[in-house]
């Protein structure tokens, strides 16, 4: 299908799929395409997690991971766009969009690619403890290379940069009849451009700190995605704390004992 | 395929540049803010592909209306199982989905009627694609020595296809500004006349190339060159 073809596009050509956003080409389609690909990718891995306890957890979590990444996306999008808009980007919110679902998409299909090995482990090995330590080292590599990703692609540096790196009259031959807006072009000089981008480095800086927050406390809102054994099936568990008290619970338990 | 056919060829990222939407084999604007196209209807594949994208959208949109269901269940009435509470949201979660996804069809419906011609026009651009693939493969058939090569007139061939692309592409054009500019532009005129002239042109060529191998593609080229002016003209008025 055409939307697992922008998906390969992006795995070959990141550079230029990344260039073709900041220049809007085709930006609606990559978002879908992105959307329905990476929530099938996420799908996939949160069922293959949920079958560790019953089938109806199967879909439970099938549902509950693509929700916990795009959801968490969708919560911290205005925050990015805002504050980036106010420091001088001139980044559209469907841009900021189609960057975000790139990184969410390239750890989707990490996640996937590691479905194999979670299958063979779920299958050979019935250990609650290790089932869960691997996919939290899943889940910390995966995440880990597409926040990083998301920050390379997300620096201002590199939006300037590809903004500057095609010469206006390509540009203007693209887009006959169509009016240029003069303030595409990047008409200060990156002298001048210096702390504006220092201060959106660190507002993507924080916003990253801002996803990961907002990311722990959902996924610990739409718990439980692996269902413990011998447990009945839970749809969610009761809203009581949140995860960063029980992280400190956990830790003080720990300590006591 | 050869330098001179793919610079023929009009790819999606040039319709999206002349149509200013996003145009796929489904899809005229976009999945989100567009509509489909109506050769999904009349081409059993892409009916299928429509389907399957029918059945994605669903399920994001399962996923997106996910904390609606939460939220609503999260004060379970004294003594409910936890099977009958993922029941009590599986059924407002598919309710709000289900209710969603025939307000996105509706949607799609409703904006056919005003991306009609735009629609029509990128069918006549596929076919045209298609007869562009018809002369590779024909050439194809040439450099193996299946067909001999004196039996093809393809330099005229080739030149009625740049003709029906400029028409294309001024068709897309027009639409295009028609579209985002309703009100009335003086260089639809110098557009249409374009247009006119270039169907004048394919007929010629037809009228040249009747008794050759190439009489049927360049008959297809005219018929797109015929349809294109049409479309315009009902632009026009």
């Amino acid at each position: 299908m055409n939307y697992f073809t922008v998906l390969i596009t992006l795995l070959r050509d990141r550079e230029n799929f990344v260039q073709e956003i900041h220049h809007q080409a085709r930006l609606k389609t990559k978002i879908t395409a992105l959307l329905i690909s990476s929530s099938i990718f996420l799908a996939i891995y949160g069922g293959i997690i949920g079958a560790f306890a019953s089938p109806l957890q199967v879909f439970a979590s099938a549902i509950k991971l693509p929700a916990l990444y795009l959801i968490t996306l969708i919560i911290c999008l205005p925050t990015l766009y805002f504050f980036n808009a106010f420091f001088g980007s001139k980044q559209t919110i469907g841009q900021n969009l189609a960057l975000l679902l790139t990184a969410i998409s390239i750890t989707a299909v990490l996640l996937f690619s590691f479905a194999p090995v979670t299958l063979f482990f779920l299958i050979t090995i019935r250990n609650y403890q290790f089932f869960i330590l691997l996919n939290v080292l899943i889940f910390a590599l995966t995440g880990f290379i597409g926040i990083s990703y998301l920050y390379q692609i997300m620096r201002p540096e590199s939006e300037q940069l590809e903004l500057a790196s095609v010469p206006l009259m390509e540009h203007q031959a693209e887009h006959d009849f169509v009016v240029v807006d003069a303030d595409q072009k990047p008409k200060k000089s990156h002298k001048n451009l210096a702390p504006e981008v220092k201060t959106r480095t660190n507002i993507l800086r924080f916003w990253l700190g801002l996803y990961a927050f907002v990311g722990c406390q959902l996924a610990w809102t739409l718990r439980p995605f692996f269902g413990a054994p011998g447990q009945a099936f839970e749809l969610f568990r009761p809203r009581e704390g949140n995860f960063y008290l029980s992280v400190i619970q956990s830790l003080i338990e720990i300590l006591m004992n | 395929m050869q330098s001179d056919l793919k610079a023929l060829k009009i790819d999606e990222g040039e319709l999206e540049t002349l149509s200013g939407l996003d145009v796929n084999d489904l899809f005229v604007g976009g999945i989100f803010g567009g509509t489909y196209r109506p050769s999904v209807w009349r081409d059993s594949k892409k009916l299928f592909f429509f389907c399957l994208t029918e059945i994605s959208v669903f399920v994001l949109i399962l996923v997106f209306t996910l904390p609606i269901g939460f939220i609503l269940t999260q004060n379970p009435t004294p003594g409910m199982g936890e099977i009958q509470r993922a029941l009590q949201f599986l059924t407002i979660n598919l309710s709000v989905a289900g209710v969603l996804m025939l307000g996105w069809n509706f949607y799609l419906w409703n904006k056919q009627k005003s991306l009609a011609s735009v629609a029509k026009l990128l069918d006549e651009v596929d076919k045209y694609n298609e007869v562009i693939k018809a002369v590779e493969i024909i050439d194809k058939l040439a450099t193996v020595g299946h067909l001999p090569a004196n039996l093809i007139n393809r330099e005229e061939v080739l030149e009625a296809l740049r003709v029906t692309r400029e028409s294309l592409v001024c068709a897309l054009m027009t639409e295009k500004i028609l579209r985002q500019h309703k009100s009335f532009i003086a260089r639809r005129h110098e557009l249409f006349a374009n247009i006119e002239n270039n169907l004048l042109a394919l007929r010629t060529l037809e009228v040249n190339s009747q008794a050759n191998e190439y009489g049927r593609l360049l008959n297809e080229a005219l018929e797109i060159g015929m349809s294109v002016y049409k479309e315009v003209k009902k632009l026009q008025n």
